[in-house]
């Protein structure tokens, strides 16, 4: 193995790995893309709770939040993957299995970085909701706009729109922390370039690689996000900000 | 005030509608887990198939061609073990670190990966008998600082009992009288240096096997000494051809048990088979011959 070229090790034939690579970078990505979108609904749901009137449910959102920004986010994925898998064996032991039961590791895994992105994402919304100026709501309410027209007409669109920037902050934490995932043996971008560095034994070159494919993937999805906030923020080009 | 408080208001409204969608979508996936995780293997306890946990990155132990097979000295013994057990045999791979609570919670059943016997990892798992202690031996670029190895004794045992290996100590001590030895700082081996040969020569410790082995090169110690499976690859390399083994090379439990096999505590069982099949490999040459296969020299431990 090691008498292949750099080229050859990073490329498309039978000694590269470059295929292999991609496939992985594109795990990452879906991992990921998976991670936000769990963590979109765990977020709304506890920047949901943090805001009610209601004195328990903010102190779920608190503890939520308090909890997932606190731990570390391997601990995170150990207990969702080891600790779940035993669970769920030890309950299918209770109804006469025998033997193993495996959690999915890609859903494991988009579920513990969800988890994760869900309390940074919460905080987003919640600020969001908190920067919609009052008197807009007061006015859509005085032309007669329903509370459901409201929501959909002034509500939403401005705390999609002030959410956006800190969005992006949470899905570069979550394509980062979705290397994290590679120990449960999920063929990722990190987990991929270790088996392809120890394998080849040319460390430096593979860990390089993978380096070099999360920038583009950061670089490329950051550039999405700015277009985005352009899109959306296009009929305001105006207004002072 | 009024404003703010109506605002208030509404959100909470919105967000609560959001709340109960949201519950219903996580308690639908839940299940949907749920299910995925049941039609998931479950398996009976007559061994008729084993996982089998690596690394697949630990060139040549085991390691991951592109196209995702495994190959390497592991892989095979495997594939040869399991032939005679008649069992089948499933490999996985599974980060290092994740390997022993794989392991525990029954991902797989049987741990290979250059797995060392340490007190340790013996409180929490059980080990088969050793299929490779790896020997350590002397590189120098000049071949005649130790006596040549005689022809089909590429190997010396030791047992790490001063009687029976101090011939062999005595002969170190008096061709290296006088020598730099480089050697890593903190590796098992560095104990027989210093209680053999520290008070007639000079030890240069390094932090990583690459540098010695560059000071080598340079001529600024005159041996290295450093386990085999590391000079398998590093003598491969063009920087390196002007190094060789110097004398024989050193094998045998004064290394520590070697690495082996690990499965539950539980699977004594199954431990038990791949102990003879282990016993049956080396008897036969099998072991060996893999060995010479991936790293050049013989690391097998001796048949009992």
């Amino acid at each position: 193995m090691a008498q292949a070229g750099i080229v050859e090790m990073l490329g498309f034939g039978p000694q590269g790995w470059g295929q292999v690579l991609l496939l992985a970078a594109m795990v990452t990505f879906l991992l990921t893309l998976a991670a936000m979108a769990a963590g979109a609904v765990f977020g709304i749901a506890i920047a949901a709770a943090k805001s009610s009137a209601h004195r328990g449910l903010r102190a779920l959102g608190e503890a939520y939040t308090t909890v997932f920004r606190g731990i570390p986010e391997l601990l995170v994925i150990y207990l969702f993957y080891f600790g779940g898998s035993s669970l769920l064996t030890s309950v299918g032991r209770l109804f006469g299995g025998e033997g193993f039961i495996g959690m999915p590791p890609f859903i494991v895994g988009a579920l513990a970085v969800g988890l994760i992105s869900g309390a940074y994402q919460a905080e987003v919304y919640r600020a969001a909701a908190l920067a919609v100026v009052p008197g807009e709501i007061e006015a859509a309410r005085a032309i007669g706009m329903s509370r459901s027209q409201v929501w959909r007409r002034v509500l939403a669109p401005q705390v999609l729109r002030f959410a956006l920037p800190g969005l992006g902050n949470v899905w570069q934490l979550s394509i980062k922390d979705s290397a994290l995932v590679s120990v449960t043996g999920l063929a990722e971008l990190m987990r991929t370039s270790q088996k392809a560095a120890g394998s080849t034994n040319e460390y430096f070159l593979f860990y390089i690689a993978a380096a070099v494919l999360y920038l583009v993937m950061t670089t490329f999805t950051g550039r999405a996000f700015s277009r985005l906030e352009a899109h959306t923020g296009r009929s305001l080009r105006r207004a002072a900000r | 005030m009024m404003f703010n408080q109506m605002k208030k208001r509404f959100v909470e409204r919105a967000c609560r509608r959001a709340a109960a969608g949201v519950g219903t979508v996580v308690a639908a996936l839940g299940v949907a887990v749920a299910g995925l995780a049941m039609t998931a293997t479950a398996q009976a306890k007559e061994w008729t198939k084993v996982r089998v946990a690596l690394t697949g990155a630990y060139e040549p132990w085991n390691f991951t061609l592109p196209n995702g097979k495994l190959d390497g000295f592991e892989p095979e013994l495997l594939a040869d073990l399991c032939a005679r057990i008649k069992i089948e045999c499933e490999m996985g791979t599974q980060d290092f670190n994740g390997m022993i609570p794989a392991l525990q919670i029954g991902k797989f059943d049987v741990l290979m990966d250059s797995l060392s016997i340490t007190p340790e990892r013996q409180k929490a798992i059980a080990f088969s008998r050793p299929y490779a202690t790896t020997p350590v031996a002397f590189v120098s670029a000049d071949p005649n600082v130790l006596p040549k190895a005689p022809e089909g004794e590429p190997t010396v045992y030791l047992t790490g009992e001063a009687e029976h290996d101090k011939p062999v100590i005595d002969m170190l001590r008096e061709r290296l009288k006088g020598k730099t030895i480089g050697m890593q700082s903190g590796v098992s081996y560095h104990s027989f240096v210093d209680q053999h040969l520290s008070d007639v020569v000079k030890v240069r410790d390094y932090k990583t096997a690459a540098e010695h082995t560059l000071d080598l090169v340079a001529g600024r110690i005159d041996v290295a000494f450093d386990a085999v499976t590391y000079w398998s690859s590093a003598l491969g390399r063009p920087q390196n051809k002007g190094l060789g083994y110097a004398g024989q090379i050193i094998r045998g439990p004064i290394w520590g048990p070697g690495e082996a096999l690990g499965f539950r505590k539980s699977d004594d069982d199954l431990r038990r088979k791949f102990d003879e099949a282990i016993e049956a490999a080396l008897a036969d040459g099998t072991l060996s011959r893999l060995s010479e296969k991936w790293f050049k020299v013989d690391i097998t431990p001796r048949a009992e």
